[in-house]
């Protein structure tokens, strides 16, 4: 990895947990999902910088597709009946195992591994992907039509109710 | 500096950690579902790198493979999780 490919993945990492922090954060659905796109991008940028081009390019569209989702005006607020307290607890755990992984990192000796090559292999992931893989796939397919089913079911069902 | 296995695992780490810190921290549940695809994400870049940095034996690309089916899972989940939220608020 070169250095002009060590550079980008530092800063395009930066961005994605940065645009993470934002949508926890900041307030309003807008600006949260404008948080959720720039952490896709940073996303999709680490993903190009480890030599997964085609991977960034599915999850850039994959994480646009969640934004405009989170930031759109289609869904009310939702506040939860249980539980107050202790998820903001949750979240301090959350944020004291980040700092307890980044002690770790620092004063930790691991092994070093070597890169692979680049390449964005769009005919072996498809290979391995529809044919090697297939049962995967086929799950997330099943996945992706009950959720879009069960959406346009749901929608339906309040409309209706309106 | 040049990343190696331990940057990318811990780049990954941070956000799934910053993920279920998104989960746990907003009280709505609309809001609380953007959590999902950080977490998934982060996945997703420990698993491409590891497949990149494996030492022997492992097909690269099955890291990438993995990666592409958690970003279009976490799509998925993010549409269901709103339209059950909204319906949830219109009764």
């Amino acid at each position: 990895m070169d250095s002009l490919h060590a550079i980008g993945f530092y800063v395009s990492s930066g961005v994605s947990v940065i645009g993470g922090l934002g949508v926890a954060l900041l307030p309003g659905r807008e600006l949260r999902g404008v948080s959720l796109a720039i952490s896709g991008i940073g996303l999709a940028a680490v993903y190009v910088a480890l030599g997964a081009g085609f991977a960034g390019a599915v999850a850039l569209v994959c994480y646009l597709g969640c934004a405009v989702m989170v930031a759109g005006p289609r869904y009310r607020v939702m506040e939860t009946v249980v539980g107050g307290p202790w998820r903001q607890v949750g979240a301090i755990g959350a944020g004291g195992l980040l700092a307890v992984l980044g002690f770790a990192a620092f004063r930790g000796s691991f092994a070093q591994g070597k890169p692979a090559g680049d390449g964005f292999a769009l005919a072996d992931i498809g290979r391995l992907l529809f044919a090697h893989d297939a049962l995967a796939t086929e799950a997330v397919a099943a996945l992706v039509l009950v959720s879009v089913a069960g959406a346009l079911a749901v929608w339906r069902g309040r409309e209706r109710a309106r | 500096m040049t990343p190696t296995l331990i940057t990318v695992l811990f780049v990954g780490a941070g956000l799934t950690a910053v993920g279920v810190f998104v989960v746990a921290w907003r009280r709505d549940a609309s809001a609380a579902l953007a959590g999902i695809p950080l977490i998934l994400g982060g996945a997703g870049v420990a698993f491409v790198g590891v497949a990149r940095f494996a030492a022997a034996g492992t097909p690269h690309l099955l890291g990438q493979e993995v990666a592409v089916l958690l970003a279009v899972a976490a799509t998925a989940l993010v549409a269901l999780g709103l339209g059950i939220a909204g319906r949830e608020q219109s009764r």
